[in-house]
């Protein structure tokens, strides 16, 4: 009795996480897309000068790294959103189809083409 | 120590490639019973056995770039940029977009590779081993173009 408890409730945390993988894949590539577009880092770098600044602000001398702040914005976004999502009951979170975890990173990746397209024709 | 880090990246990322391009090969064209030349052992490789590897593979070579990025950034970037190597320079920019993507990616990845395998969603998992498979090989090829470009050490 009690070893058939512990192995629905692992399969309960299985399939729990395989809805947060989905969701989480999905919500980060489109959030992705979203900062990256608008730039809205969590923070930024100043690699020149070793300089961590919240948001979007510049380095105070040289260039500005802004790629880890939008990882960070996403992941941010997408963990929360996940972790919702799996927390939802198992009869509406069953609707969410497993494709979704390539399709929208899919999607993400051609809008990014079409973003960066102009340095293939200069 | 910058051309070490370079080299050991690099390094990584060519495994990263082989187990990939295993995986994603017996994925998609899985060998027929009985055949014995080389392509056919090549697509014959245990595909499940290489999805850990690859997202450890796959996080060690990322975390490495993203160190390495920072030195890229206010040195070898501005060759490109004053050189006008756009093509390279733009592939590189879409470079650690999808590295980035990927990330996100890998716990589904774990989860669809898990065993026992899930029939059920056999077609996903082999999308998202194409999709792995293809941001690691433009990753790779972006990457070797710009280092080459620049050079080591110059």
């Amino acid at each position: 009795m009690k070893s058939s408890s512990v192995k629905s409730q692992g399969i309960r945390t299985s399939r729990r996480f395989g809805v947060f993988a989905v969701t989480f894949a999905a919500v980060y590539a489109v959030v992705y897309y979203i900062v990256l577009v608008n730039n809205w880092p969590l923070f930024s770098y100043g690699p020149a000068v070793g300089e961590w600044t919240l948001f979007n602000h510049g380095a105070s001398d040289g260039p500005t790294m802004y790629w880890y702040g939008w990882i960070a914005t996403s992941a941010i976004v997408a963990a929360v959103i996940g972790a919702l999502v799996s927390l939802l009951p198992e009869r509406m979170s069953r609707r969410l189809w497993s494709g979704l975890a390539w399709l929208v990173p899919l999607g993400a990746i051609a809008a990014i083409f079409h973003l960066l397209g102009g340095y293939f024709t200069h | 120590m910058w051309i070490a880090l370079v080299i050991t990246h690099g390094l990584l990322a060519f495994l990263l490639l082989g187990a990939v391009t295993h995986q994603v090969v017996s994925v998609l064209v899985p060998a027929r019973a009985g055949a014995t030349h080389f392509v056919a052992r090549f697509r014959a490789v245990g595909s499940a056995n290489y999805a850990n590897a690859i997202i450890v593979l796959y996080l060690i070579t990322a975390a490495l770039g993203a160190y390495i990025y920072t030195n890229y950034r206010i040195s070898a970037r501005l060759i490109l940029e004053q050189g006008h190597y756009w093509k390279s320079f733009g592939a590189f920019e879409i470079k650690e977009h999808l590295i980035a993507i990927g990330l996100a990616i890998l716990p589904a990845y774990w989860y669809f590779w898990r065993q026992p395998l899930d029939e059920t969603d056999a077609v996903t998992r082999k999308l998202l081993t194409v999709l792995i498979a293809f941001i690691v090989w433009w990753a790779f090829l972006a990457g070797h173009i710009a280092n080459n470009i620049r050079g080591l050490g110059t």
